[in-house]
């Protein structure tokens, strides 16, 4: 009977609409304010800066008009694409070394010893410190060169990495340790399959902070320590008071920083994907 | 945790592996830094430079006027953030409309704004009072808005239904008492950010305060007073944060009892 009762309603509900077209489904999606209302304010932004921007002592402001010509200026000559290179080639290295130094750092320090509660206080205080002021002490202890800025960009991220997976590994789920313990699982075992799959979420948060502090190590690099790169665009013709090409440098960094951040955040929903499916807590 | 009573002997046992670890670590460093071609300076050379920046009134007045930046941007951007917060928390046009942006400048280093910054603003106390308010508004606003905008809708109709009817009343009794700890942890990440602020504001314009001596002394290799220059800094927001911290339990007790 109840299958019967089933099948009735099925056959009383209208027929399937048809799949909406794909220009109307974009259009559905822009009748939302999600879309609309950010897109007008946008609109009325951009207006309402370039009013202002034609107005103001070319020396202080620059309409988006002249930016976006600043841009297209920097890109022709060549200048905006070797400066990106060269910001990226800094960042990716100093990024790189961060995640290869922090992870097995940090899940030596999360194993339980002594060692990482006596180290901890020191990390801290090294992750206070404003990456401004040791600018001085780099440039004796590296130069003013491409290895400094790799330094001051791994400085900024290795200890997000190492904090972050100590903590994951310290955090490791009691049972599993306890099974691979009375497997009498070698140490690189347990390493390998209980506490770095364990410690993963931490450590994908780890990254993503340390990203962000990636980017900005580049930029204090490249402004404070040696001129170059998009830092070095944003220094030099923030010194010659051209605030056009400025802002195209500045907006090109944010997006620079936003892509690298999510492209980061692309990764931990791949690899933590499994985590959040079957976890226990 | 720290239901067991104090004994002094435990005490000792606990930070027995840290002395140790402190006694070598300075040791090797003051042995190192007494060599010839050291690149650090000894740990006694540093805490005479130290002695002697105090003695001689530097310190304690670059300390202070660094201080009155901090704390002049970090006040402005707490108030600001706590507006802007609740503001875009509670009224979901201006959320739609402003968040995608705010998101994008947020993203936005700080360090890259401060030429523009300060070319806008001059170099005077206002320039660097911006770069200050910057780098903590963030920070605050972002977990200000969080935590109005999740306040748990089931208390928001309890309290209708007790007819809190007028918005500055609902605020106030219901949704800004819900998102004290975002709050809190909004000050606490702005406070440490703002210490990072001021130094990029004063190393960049080598004017005035403890970012003027870190270039002064940086721009003329005298490691000894550089790093007794540095030092503050990091103690500074190790503090400021510790102190934040022990507000935010507080302030978030009468959730637990």
């Amino acid at each position: 009977m109840q299958t019967i009762a089933l099948t009735d309603q099925k056959t009383d509900r209208p027929p399937p609409r048809k799949p909406p077209g794909r220009v109307r489904r974009l259009w559905a999606r822009m009748c939302t304010p999600e879309f609309y209302s950010p897109a007008c304010f946008l609109l009325v932004f951009f207006i309402a800066w370039e009013i202002a921007g034609r107005r103001i002592d070319p020396l202080l402001f620059a309409p988006p008009s002249r930016v976006a010509e600043a841009f297209v200026d920097l890109a022709a000559s060549g200048e905006l694409v070797t400066a990106t290179l060269t910001t990226l080639n800094a960042l990716l290295a100093g990024f790189g070394l961060a995640v290869l130094i922090g992870l097995p750092f940090g899940v030596l320090l999360g194993q339980g010893s002594v060692f990482g509660r006596v180290l901890e206080p020191y990390i801290n205080a090294v992750y206070a410190t404003p990456r401004v002021v040791i600018v001085p002490l780099v440039i004796i202890w590296f130069g003013v060169d491409y290895s400094g800025r790799v330094f001051l960009v791994w400085l900024g991220s290795v200890i997000p990495v190492i904090i972050n997976t100590a903590y994951g590994v310290r955090n490791a789920r009691p049972d599993l340790l306890e099974v691979a313990r009375s497997f009498q699982t070698p140490r690189h075992q347990l390493i390998r399959h209980v506490l770095l799959p364990g410690a993963l979420p931490y450590i994908a948060a780890g990254l993503r902070i340390a990203a962000g502090r990636a980017v900005i190590g580049v930029l204090v690099a490249e402004i404070f320590l040696q001129n170059t790169g998009l830092g070095g665009v944003i220094q030099t013709n923030a010194a010659f008071f051209r605030t056009a090409p400025m802002l195209a440098a500045v907006m090109l960094v944010g997006l620079i920083g936003t892509l690298f951040i999510s492209s980061v955040n692309v990764l931990e929903k791949r690899v933590a994907g499994w985590k959040t499916a079957g976890r226990a807590e | 945790m720290r239901s067991e009573r104090f004994s002094p002997r435990a005490a000792l046992g606990r930070a027995a592996p840290h002395l140790a670890f402190a006694v070598v670590f300075f040791g090797a460093w003051e042995l190192y830094g007494r060599s010839d071609d050291a690149q650090l300076p000894a740990v006694s050379a540093v805490a005479t430079a130290m002695a002697d920046m105090t003695a001689d009134g530097s310190l304690p007045s670059a300390l202070g006027s660094s201080m009155q930046l901090l704390v002049i941007g970090f006040l402005s951007a707490a108030v600001a953030g706590f507006v802007g917060g609740v503001l875009l928390g509670r009224y979901r046009p201006l959320d739609r409309t402003l968040m995608p942006f705010l998101s994008a400048l947020y993203a936005v280093p700080t360090v890259a704004l401060v030429p523009l910054v300060l070319v806008w603003l001059g170099f005077g106390l206002s320039g660097r009072v911006t770069v200050v308010f910057l780098s903590c508004y963030f920070p605050i606003m972002m977990n200000v808005y969080a935590g109005v905008r999740d306040t748990p809708p089931e208390l928001i109709e309890v309290s209708r239904s007790f007819l809190v009817r007028s918005e500055f009343g609902l605020l106030r009794t219901v949704v800004i008492p819900a998102a004290v700890p975002f709050i809190m942890s909004g000050l606490r990440l702005g406070i440490g950010l703002g210490v990072v602020g001021m130094a990029v504001a004063e190393v960049y314009l080598r004017l005035g305060g403890i970012g003027a001596l870190i270039a002064a002394y940086g721009a003329t290799f005298r490691l000894d007073y550089l790093f007794a220059a540095i030092i503050p800094l990091p103690l500074l927001g190790l503090l400021l944060t510790k102190l934040f911290t022990l507000i935010e339990r507080r302030a978030d007790a009468w959730r637990a009892g």
